[in-house]
């Protein structure tokens, strides 16, 4: 029994050991690009996501690092491995604590970030948000992929063109109920129809597919059935789009019900290609992360962005009267011929 | 014919076929064999889970990393698919790697339940989380869809007899086995004995930690069944996918009449219990409710099968009890 009882310490040990190699790994792994020492006087910038290891962020990741690379600065790439404001507050800290010049970060809760931006600031950090809006009095820069509402009305007409008709029935799928940025899509979209096609009739409230493709076909299926009118699917969150073009795929029902959706590329080429998902509408992540370290960058060297600047690979902005707000541009719609094209 | 009338799976099985009768009544489409079919191919997953969770949860544990173990499989068989020759025998290696998996991760909580005595939510939990942890490491919550996948695993997963999906038929095959052998095996009676009363079940000399582990390989060969079921049905591998599922499989398990604290539960019950909650979710969108009530609906109903099954359960014991004091 003791020789056992000291086998299975020995292996508790090994174990946690290889743990603790692995965790650490993973915590430098998303830190790619950082130069070792500090004596070097170029410009050091944070950019954190909400969460690292997911297709979305790892495009974005990529953009940062070619943006590192090709204005001469040095960035660092990482973030909580779960969507997590406490876990983020942590990774920010240990940012102020490395004497970052900038920190780009894309809050999981604006407010829960606050004392720590502000902390930031007053060690004379520069703050800036991406992706989703910190604090607003904070931040010197908002930058956003997209006009939100412009979004929501540009994948509504996408629909309405699909459907190749502007009167019929329609369903919303969304990831979740209480999702910020998705509702603020979905009323957009809402808007577009009822002030350009009285004709189409929503047949029931948003349906939630809890941010899970499974989901997503399911309801999907149950749509199919219950409204047999049904002529087309709006598709909010990455996976929603996925499921239900795999219902429609599976039933048949290309050429009867239309599918736009908020996709990636990569994951929706094998639905783009029969028509079972009639386009997947986003942004380009890369290049967001590429437009986030060149204005940190611009900041930092004390120049603030212009309307209708243009950004090397990135192209056009759109700076907001209030002189903090940045639209990166609009969004790409990605269909059958394209897809192929883009790597995440 | 009184005694199935009075079987511990006549209340929830009351339950459903009033649910049908008032959804057929509602909506022309649910009593079609289409959406029927439908209903049992989307829940054939948990079906599956929850079976081999009804083992663990008559023996008094529970198993909290259902859902992370079939993540763990599907994502290996995925990232396999993806290298694998499309011929007959890269299914039938598919089918021999993913049960062993599962077993291997399901007899390591076993082990560790039953040898150094942590309670099994512990044990599990911890589980479930180096398993999401690893499997986050390892794909970095990329997406794998099917393009790669060898074309006779898209052949199979679209396998029909006579219009049912092979899928469902792995659930029943799954469902029908596990019954087996909790009626007519040593093990099986073994695990209801514990279950009844573990301080007797000791004293005749049944090995409670042999069972513990039985039970919980168990659960990981069915974990790595489904996650071949899960697969076939989502035609891709989302390590993300099944979050939070473990919670609808104990879900389905209590409802079927299972007691959470152990000791009761069947199998018949079980998988009333997932189909219950499996219409309940078609038939909120069928029944046109508004999609902030869908998810009062499901609890109302949830809460009123628990409490009339368990007013039926009080009710045979106390009848029970009289007769014993008689004799």
């Amino acid at each position: 029994m003791k020789k056992f009882l000291g086998l299975l310490a020995s292996v508790v040990l090994v174990i946690s050991m290889l743990a603790g190699c692995v965790s650490q790994e993973s915590a430098t792994g998303g830190s790619k690009g950082k130069k070792e020492g500090s004596g070097n006087d170029k410009i050091k910038i944070a950019v954190v996501p909400k969460l690292i290891g997911i297709p979305y962020f790892n495009a974005s990741e990529k953009g940062v690092i070619e943006a590192g690379k090709e204005l001469g600065v040095d960035v660092i790439y990482t973030g909580p491995t779960e969507a997590d404001a406490a876990q983020q507050v942590k990774v920010i800290e240990d940012l102020i604590s490395q004497n970052v010049d900038v920190i780009a970060v894309a809050p999981n809760d604006a407010a829960s970030l606050t004392p720590v931006l502000k902390k930031a600031k007053d060690k004379g950090i520069i703050v800036m948000d991406w992706d989703t809006p910190a604090d607003q009095s904070l931040v010197e820069l908002s930058v956003h992929q997209i006009d939100d509402e412009a979004y929501g009305r540009h994948i509504a007409k996408s629909l309405i063109e699909k459907m190749g008709a502007e009167e019929g029935e329609i369903a919303i799928l969304t990831g979740g109920l209480s999702a910020a940025n998705l509702n603020t899509w979905i009323d957009a979209a809402k808007k577009e129809l009822a002030e350009k096609y009285p004709g189409i009739k929503l047949v029931t409230d948003k349906i939630a597919t809890d941010e899970k493709q499974q989901v997503a076909y399911q309801k999907t299926l149950d749509l199919v059935k219950s409204y047999p009118n049904l002529k087309g699917i709006m598709a909010f969150s990455t996976p929603a789009p996925l499921g239900a073009a795999q219902a429609i795929q599976e039933k048949g029902l290309q050429d009867k019900i239309a599918v736009v959706g908020t996709a990636l590329p990569t994951d929706s080429a094998p639905y783009l290609e029969d028509g079972s998902l009639d386009v997947a509408i986003l942004w380009e992540p890369d290049k967001l992360g590429f437009l986030t370290v060149a204005l940190a960058k611009a900041l930092a060297e004390g120049k603030k962005p212009e309307n209708g600047q243009d950004i090397a690979k990135v192209g056009k902005i759109e700076l907001w009267e209030d002189g903090k707000t940045v639209i990166m541009g609009p969004p790409t719609d990605f269909t059958k011929e394209n897809a192929k094209d883009f790597n995440f | 014919m009184k005694s199935i009338l009075k079987s511990k799976e006549m209340s929830i099985a009351a339950i459903v076929i009033a649910l049908c009768i008032t959804l057929t009544f509602v909506s022309p489409v649910f009593l079609t064999a289409d959406n029927l079919l439908d209903v049992l191919k989307a829940n054939s997953v948990i079906g599956i889970l929850a079976v081999g969770m009804t083992l663990v949860i008559i023996t008094g544990g529970i198993d909290v990393s259902v859902a992370a173990v079939t993540s763990a499989v599907c994502v290996i068989i995925g990232k396999l698919m993806q290298v694998m020759p499309d011929h007959f025998s890269s299914l039938l290696l598919l089918f021999l790697i993913a049960p062993l998996l599962g077993i291997l991760l399901g007899a390591i909580n076993g082990v560790l339940v039953a040898k150094i005595r942590i309670p099994a939510i512990v044990v599990t939990l911890g589980m479930m989380s180096i398993i999401n942890g690893l499997v986050l490491y390892i794909t970095n919550g990329v997406y794998l869809n099917s393009t790669n996948f060898p074309k006779v695993f898209i052949q199979f997963a679209n396998i029909k007899v006579f219009g049912v999906s092979v899928i469902i038929l792995i659930f029943m095959a799954v469902a029908l086995f596990t019954w087996y052998i909790l009626k007519y095996t040593l093990i099986g009676r073994e695990v209801l004995a514990i279950g009844g009363n573990k301080e007797s079940a000791l004293r005749v000399g049944i090995n409670f930690d042999k069972v513990q582990v039985f039970v919980f390989s168990y659960m990981g060969l069915l974990a790595g069944i489904a996650a071949i079921a899960q697969t076939a049905y989502t035609k891709s591998v989302d390590p993300n996918g099944m979050l939070g599922l473990e919670l609808l499989v104990i879900a389905g398990v209590v409802l079927g009449g299972a007691n959470i604290m152990g000791g009761r539960g069947t199998i018949m019950g079980t998988v009333l219990g997932v189909l219950l909650l499996g219409i309940v979710q078609n038939g909120l969108i069928l029944a046109k409710i508004d999609t902030f009530w869908q998810k009062v609906f499901t609890g109302c109903i949830i809460l009123l099968a628990v409490s009339y099954d368990h007013i039926q359960y009080k009710r045979s014991q106390e009848k029970l009890a009289k007769i014993e004091v008689e004799a």
